[in-house]
């Protein structure tokens, strides 16, 4: 009975995932023949002149996913769960999960037009408060694209995360809010030194699969920029995507990705090695 | 001391609230500009529709006595202004609100029937063979058991992107592109992966006693997974099932890439198609299509958000 679920990983998990090592090897174009090139796939990858600027684009929207993903959601999260009402917290968790149904390409295409566009949210407001001299392209200006495309989802507070610290933040025992109080732990410096170490599994957690979406996300990219202004908002996963897609070098682009995937699968050793999750902290206390 | 704390309180709220409505901002805006015309929204991005107002002032009028309104049918062509009584001009504003939404109707409704026919046949696959697979691996005992679950889980490892461009070579030497298959059957496989964790975990939870018991009154493997172990994984299923919703709903490249037959083409890929298209030069139907593409996982979610919070609040979400 395990025949449909070994099947069907061998085939569409198991023969991509061995197929792309190997074409990463050869010169590949569709409707022609392949020739075995050895690795210059990858060395010519290493002169590409998208791979700096990919490179840079790629650290710059990672530390910012970083920075929001450990932020707004934590606050917001905080916020709702230090609320006596049971009534009012659950319908602020309702609520914050709205933006949820909206479907992701809808959400980008939304701020594309609507928010960043000529005649869109932004320049407008800008031109009512009398700063029309600030109105630009928001995703077609070199100096404003990349902050534009960190900046959608302003605030941040919408979706599941919330409730992935929220289920941190109720996980903590109130014994141990009890005994901050007595030893007189308040406000900021009490959130800071309990709260925040006790949801670290959950910062741990929505980091990691920040850090692993950046890397491979380059959807949000392809639809808002095309890598664009020039390359100026190129990321690797696009430069994989076009090579593939639009110039038909199937070889390249699966060079690309073994790149890629070598990248993730060793900072996902380097996290299992050295961040430690709250439960092995408090084990190694106890 | 009390009133420090009730000010706290109303603090937390106020806070709330305003983060709240700058999340939600984006929507109203949607919503607001999908009942509003092209040179509406040419002449100020701000305002109420037109046709709305419209309404209201001939209803206020009708009240102070008014018969006979004034009312145009098209406010784009222009020109035709007819003089009649309420309820025709009711209809008429009803149909100018309601123009964005027929119009991106007509061009969803066959991406929106695709939509969901993947998500349920997706959904089905994950669940049937990720229960089934997580019972063997939880209730049966055979050689390379442990090794075998280790080797399915890593599966999870293997990114996307890696397998984006031989996946795609692989479907199309397959013949699946522009089908329903070439999306369920990828989905179903990487979907179950997570599916055989979460049920797995779940299993081996469950008290054994439990299964002693049934297996003394003659109860055979497929009876244990049918009659016991499937009722009672309701709140993992939910989990399952409103995960892969989210993730198929929400998948665009690998629709976008592997159908170029429209005929297939699910929500996602279809939106990106419209604003692609000529239809994008009307704005009021693109913003209708936002708001209905909305629907369809709002009335999921009105039915689910209890499990579905259950289910992630559970602590299956950490690392």
């Amino acid at each position: 009975m395990l025949t449909p679920t070994l099947a069907l990983l061998a085939v569409f998990s198991l023969v991509p995932f061995l197929w792309a090592f190997a074409t990463s090897f050869y010169d590949y174009e569709v409707g022609s023949d392949a020739h075995f090139v050895g690795l210059s796939n990858y060395s010519e990858y290493l002169h590409d002149p998208t791979l700096v600027v990919s490179l840079k684009n790629l650290l710059f929207l990672t530390v910012a996913g970083i920075v929001v993903v450990m932020t707004a959601p934590l606050i917001v999260a905080k916020s709702i769960f230090s609320l006596h009402s049971e009534r009012a917290r659950y319908l602020y968790r309702v609520l914050f999960l709205i933006p949820v149904v909206v479907p992701g390409v809808a959400t980008l295409m939304i701020w594309q037009g609507m928010i960043y566009g000529d005649a869109g949210f932004l320049n407008e407001l800008l031109r009512l408060v009398g700063r029309g001299d600030l109105t630009r392209g928001w995703l077609t200006d070199p100096r404003s694209v990349l902050w534009a495309i960190v900046f959608i989802g302003f605030p941040f507070a919408g979706g599941i995360n919330i409730l992935i610290y929220y289920a941190g933040l109720a996980g903590i025992p109130d014994s141990v809010h009890e005994a901050a109080s007595l030893d007189g732990a308040k406000g900021l410096r009490k959130f800071l030194a309990i709260d925040v170490p006790l949801v670290l599994s959950q910062i741990k957690l929505l980091t990691i699969l920040t850090v692993i979406g950046t890397i491979q996300g380059f959807e949000g990219m392809f639809i808002l920029t095309r890598g664009g202004p020039g390359f100026k908002s190129m990321v690797p996963g696009l430069w994989m995507y076009m090579n593939a897609f639009t110039f038909q070098r199937m070889g390249y682009a699966c060079a690309i990705g073994v790149l890629l995937f070598l990248l993730i699968l060793g900072l996902t050793i380097l996290n299992l090695k050295y961040f430690r999750s709250s439960e092995e902290l408090t084990a190694e206390a106890a | 001391m009390k009133r420090a704390r009730r000010r706290r309180q109303v603090g937390l709220h106020l806070f709330l609230l305003a983060v709240l409505s700058l999340t939600l901002l984006p929507l109203l805006f949607v919503i607001n500009n999908s009942l509003r015309t092209n040179s509406e929204l040419n002449h100020s991005f701000f305002g109420v529709p037109k046709a709305a107002s419209e309404g209201v002032q001939i209803t206020a009028d009708r009240v102070e006595g008014k018969a006979r309104f004034d009312v145009s049918e098209s406010s784009d062509k222009g020109a035709k202004i007819d003089h009649v009584g309420y309820g025709a001009a009711m209809r008429t504003i009803g149909r100018r609100l309601a123009d964005g939404y027929s119009y991106a109707w007509e061009i969803l409704r066959p991406y929106t029937l695709n939509t969901i026919l993947v998500c349920l046949a997706t959904v089905l696959g994950v669940v049937a063979f990720g229960s089934i697979s997580a019972y063997i691996f939880s209730k049966c005992r055979f050689p390379g058991r442990g090794v075998l679950f280790i080797a399915i889980l890593s599966f999870m490892m293997i990114p996307g992107v890696l397998t984006l461009v031989p996946s795609f070579m692989l479907v199309k030497r397959l013949g699946l592109l522009n089908s329903h298959w070439v999306l369920i059957l990828p989905y179903v496989a990487g979907g179950q992966v997570f599916a055989i964790f979460l049920f797995k975990g779940f299993f081996d939870g469950l008290p054994g006693e439990l299964f002693e018991s049934a297996r003394m009154d003659g109860a055979g493997h497929f009876r244990l997974y049918w009659n016991l172990v499937l009722p009672l994984s309701r709140p993992v299923i939910a989990v399952v099932a409103i995960v892969n919703v989210l993730g198929t709903w929400n998948n665009f490249l690998w629709p976008f890439i592997t159908n170029s037959d429209a005929k297939y083409h699910v929500i996602s890929s279809g939106l990106y198609l419209m604003g692609q298209s000529t239809v994008s030069a009307n704005y009021a139907t693109m913003f209708a299509a936002y708001v209905l593409s909305s629907i369809p996982l709002l009335v999921l979610f009105l039915y689910a958000t209890k499990p579905f919070m259950a289910g992630v609040t559970s602590g299956a979400f950490k690392a």
